[in-house]
């Protein structure tokens, strides 16, 4: 409203002084007639706006009044609020003072209410450590151990600080006393307690020793109890495998299980630890509570260890295991130079270290899984850092443990061991190599892969999945390399071809075999082998192959399923399966090595054994006129001058291959046959003349040759003799232009593989047909 | 399997005495970890990172080996496969800088004979505790034909770039391998082609 009153007035103040755009020193000099009437007209003009403003303002008079008029009707209400606001602000005031008194003393009340509760507390606490006092003498009295412990439990478990208050007060002499008299009985109990369970631990009482062993943590003694408790029974594990190791001495070679006897006395230790560790785990937990079973296992661990030193001693030292590894070692480094040991005697140690390091990891699993969930229990609320702190030490536990690394150790020597004995293995069936009539493969592959997959079998029942994956590795080394070398070098030997080339053969290693008795006196008989021997061999070398692709294959997939078997039983590291697939992977690779082995056997066998004769055969087409009349062509139908000789010439060459390969890889050759016959067909066929008879007489002859080779491939082969065909439709035109009938926009169905160039070419072929027609083709 | 996302596949193997870092050169390429208080690393681990260089994918497949002696013929049987070997040692411990010469026996005995070999002098954030000059080194592995560098795994130092640079040099030499071998197809027994080039590399 103020803002309003001096809006309305500011213009008019200023208005009063210098409202006018004219002074009045401007009007007085003014002399001039329109100057002055100008100045008057403005000055006019001013004078209506002051006017006009004056009564605008004057207008609004009356609603400013009755504002005020109002203003002054509220100022007794104002006055009446103020009062009221007062009275109001005073019993807040009150109230709040008031409510203040009354939390205080229900403060004061619940104090009170808590310190009561602490004198009953300590009243209590007082009476129980007397009747602690009383109660352990007379239970000491009585030889109730149990009793005495639970008092001095009770005492134990009492606020130190309590004890401490109470003898203080009034009757802190008799409290002194008192206290005095219990710890005597702690400590008295305690003695009595450590000798009772010494006693006990000697005589073999297990009652009594589990009675005393239920003591201990009452007393607070729970390490103490822990590691006499497991002193008493490592003992015992110690004195079963005393025993056990005694009867291994004794047992005849000719028992059953003779071979693996130190693998049943390890087993027969841990079996015992196991059982152990079974029947006392619930004691543990229930007197010790969770988390304590890790101690009473890392005692017993050290025993076990101590025992399986024994075991493992004793083995190497009767199985003669490290001489054993140091000749395998000589025998590998230096080929020859030593005498070389007996894969076959190594075969029982290898089978029995493989059980003792199976037995071992079971043994290790077993007590991983216990420990594992009794630290589950405790570090149900457990922060981070302490779950890592326990799974450290489990983890230092296994892998640190004596058990452990003698295990590693026996398998790193095993498994060098494993390679020589597979390699050796390999050698001799590869040198014992057999074929018997008939068969496809020789002897040597099955041999091979039985062997491959026992050394591998062998490594995987270690359980150890480092061991099965080192194996794996060995096993596509020895048949990538060394196998694979075997192959190659009988498919180097090459097919020995007959008739011409034979005598060629014949003659140089003739030669050959002169120089060789020259340089060495005496006369080489292994250089003349039969050809048919040669060629026998080539032809299983390449079955052999084939069958090498796909059993490494199928070897790939049963070992992908006995691993699955052993990872499903919880052995091996998160990785495991990585690892092992990686390994299989590398393994499956090699395979794809041996089916390319395949193919440049093939190839070989399709150029120096097929196409040497299949050739002249072909080339017999020439010296056939197929520039012939009528006469000749009837004579023709009746004696066939080529290709029927040519299909029988070309089964009985194929029946040698079909019956010495495998089917699939016969139809790979008769693949490659048909390939070669139809590029050679087509050169001949380039070479020779033709009359319109001579075309139909091809034409005739290339349906005989396609249907005869339709029936014995299994490969469609029209593909293959697309151009042949083509080139026998063209050789039957009636004339040139009915080229034209099939070219280009006619051609329908048909593609063309020849080229326009080529079509010329054959065209030409046909003696009846002038080039100038040819020439003036347009295709 | 075979359509698997990437360009490349390599074996790469981590060798040398125990206690020398191998595992922590691993995980920090692999994981960026460095985890103190490794313990010794039992039999192998197998670990797979893929990187791209050049815009092409590159699978390592990073075989990290136990140290110990008992695990040896375990470790050996994985050097053939290998397409590269990271032989390390510890440049604060002249002892395993001194079984290197056994280290290159046996890679000459078991490993590939087209393996590439990178010498590594680890733990050089223990600089006042140095054993092994750079020097030494330096000339021991230019006498052995070998690629050099000196890195610590704790401050992550040459870390990447010891395992980028070898997949770089890998993927070359790959490419050589390829084209000397499509020009002159391998006879029979010839054979040991290049095992880690998969086929999605030249379609």
């Amino acid at each position: 409203m103020a803002a309003a009153v001096s809006g309305l007035w500011l213009p008019g103040g200023e208005g009063g002084v210098s409202a006018s755009s004219l002074s009045m020193e401007r009007i007085r000099s003014l002399t001039d007639l329109p100057e002055l009437e100008a100045a008057y007209s403005r000055l006019c003009g001013e004078e209506k706006g002051v006017e006009e403003e004056l009564e605008a303002l004057l207008e609004q008079q009356n609603t400013i009044e009755s504002k005020m008029v109002t203003l002054h009707r509220l100022g007794p209400n104002l006055q009446l609020i103020e009062g009221d606001a007062r009275q109001l602000a005073g019993m807040i005031t009150f109230t709040c003072n008031l409510a203040e008194n009354v939390s205080s003393k229900v403060r004061q009340l619940d104090l009170a209410k808590n310190r009561l509760y602490q004198a009953i507390q300590r009243a209590d606490d007082i009476l129980d450590l007397k009747f602690c006092m009383d109660g352990v003498q007379t239970a000491l009295r009585n030889e109730d151990y149990e009793q005495a412990a639970a008092h001095i439990h009770r005492y134990l478990s009492l606020d130190k600080s309590v004890i401490e208050l109470s003898r203080q007060g009034q009757e802190g002499s008799i409290i002194d006393a008192n206290l005095k008299l219990l710890q005597e009985a702690e400590q008295r109990l305690k003695i009595i307690v450590t000798e009772k369970f010494d006693v006990a631990t000697k005589q073999g009482n297990l009652p009594q020793v589990e009675r005393f062993f239920k003591i201990f943590p009452l007393l607070g003694l729970h390490e103490e109890g822990l590691s006499k408790f497991s002193e008493y029974l490592c003992k015992q594990v110690a004195n079963k495998a005393k025993e056990n190791l005694l009867l291994v001495m004794e047992t005849d070679m000719s028992d059953r299980r003779a071979a693996v006897i130190f693998a049943d006395t390890l087993t027969l230790l841990f079996e015992g630890i196991a059982r152990i560790v079974e029947t006392h785990q619930p004691i543990v937990e229930t007197y010790y509570g969770p988390g304590k079973l890790y101690t009473l296992i890392k005692h017993l661990q050290v025993e076990c260890d101590q025992q399986v030193e024994k075991v493992v001693d004793k083995f190497i030292k009767q199985r003669d295991y490290h001489r054993q590894f140091q000749h395998v070692q000589n025998s590998m480094v230096r080929s020859s130079a030593t005498e070389k040991i007996e894969p076959r005697e190594l075969d029982p140690i290898l089978t029995e270290v493989t059980l003792m390091n199976a037995r071992s990891e079971l043994y290790l699993r077993f007590i991983k899984r216990r420990i594992v969930s009794d630290f589950e229990v405790e570090d149900s609320m457990a922060s981070e850092e302490v779950k890592q702190a326990h799974q450290k030490s489990l983890d230092k536990l296994l892998n640190n443990c004596l058990l452990s690394r003698t295990m590693q150790e026996l398998i790193g020597c095993y498994i060098t061991m494993e390679e020589y004995f597979m390699r050796e293995t390999v050698n001799k069936a590869v040198a014992m190599d057999m074929c018997e009539k008939g068969q496809l493969t020789s002897s040597m592959v099955d041999d091979v892969f039985y062997i491959v997959k026992k050394c591998i079998g062998r490594a995987l029942s270690s359980s150890s999945i480092d061991c099965l994956c080192a194996m794996i590795n060995h096993s596509t080394t020895e048949l990538e390399s060394d196998f694979r070398e075997v192959l190659c070098t009988k498919l180097k030997l090459g097919f020995p071809a007959t008739t011409f080339q034979d005598i060629q053969r014949g003659v140089t290693s003739a030669v050959n075999i002169m120089h060789s008795s020259l340089q060495q006196g005496k006369f080489d008989t292994k250089g003349i082998e039969s050809t048919d021997e040669a060629k026998q061999s080539f032809l299983v070398t390449l079955n052999n192959v084939e069958v090498c692709s796909e059993n490494i294959m199928t070897l790939k997939t049963t070992l992908e399923s006995d691993c699955a078997k052993l990872l499903s039983q919880g052995f091996g590291g998160e990785q495991a399966e990585a690892k092992i697939n990686s390994c299989l992977a590398d393994m499956a690779a090699v395979s794809n090595k041996f089916r390319d082995l395949l193919q440049e056997g093939l190839s070989e066998l399709n150029s120096t054994a097929v196409k040497p004769q299949v050739k002249p055969w072909i080339n017999l087409f020439l010296s056939v006129s197929h520039n012939i009349e009528e006469e000749e062509f009837n004579d023709y139908e009746a004696n066939d001058p080529w290709v029927q000789q040519f299909i029988i010439n070309l089964e009985q060459q194929m029946a040698e291959f079909k019956a010495g390969l495998s089917p699939v890889i016969y139809d790979s050759l008769s693949s490659l046959t048909t390939s070669l016959i139809a590029t050679e067909l087509e050169k001949v066929v380039l070479k020779s003349t033709f009359s319109r008879l001579g075309g139909l007489q091809f034409d005739k002859e290339l349906r005989s040759l396609i249907a005869y080779l339709t029936t014995v491939t299994t490969w469609t082969i029209r593909d293959k003799f697309a151009r042949l065909s083509q080139m026998a439709t063209i050789l039957n035109l009636e004339r040139v232009t009915e080229i034209l009938d099939y070219w280009g926009p006619n051609s329908g169905p048909l593609t063309w593989r020849l080229t326009p160039a080529e079509v010329r070419q054959v065209l030409a072929l046909r003696i009846d047909f002038r080039s100038e027609d040819i020439k003036r083709l347009r295709l | 399997m075979s359509m698997e996302d990437y360009d490349f596949l390599f074996k790469i193997v981590l060798i040398g005495n125990a206690g020398v870092g191998k595992t922590c050169l691993v995980r920090r390429f692999t994981q960026g970890l460095f985890p103190p208080g490794q313990g010794a690393t039992i039999g192998v681990d197998f670990m797979i990172k893929t990187v791209e260089i050049n815009g092409e994918k590159v699978k390592l497949q990073i075989w990290d080996t136990a140290g110990q002696e008992r695990f040896r013929s375990i470790t050996q049987s994985y050097y053939r496969s290998a397409n590269a070997l990271i032989l390390t040692y510890d440049i604060t411990c002249e002892e395993s800088f001194r079984c290197l010469p056994e280290w290159l026996r046996e890679i000459e005995q078991y490993a590939s004979n087209k393996v590439i070999t990178v010498l590594v002098g680890n733990k050089i954030d223990l600089a006042e505790k140095r054993e092994v000059s750079k020097q030494r080194a330096e000339e021991f592995s230019e006498a052995q034909n070998m690629y050099y560098l000196e890195t610590s795994a704790k401050e992550s130092d040459n870390v990447e770039k010891l395992f980028l640079d070898l997949a770089c040099r890998l993927i070359s030499e790959a490419r050589q391998n390829t084209l000397v071998n499509n020009v002159a197809s391998p006879l029979p027994g010839e054979g040991k082609s290049i095992s880690y080039l998969t086929c999605c590399n030249f379609n």
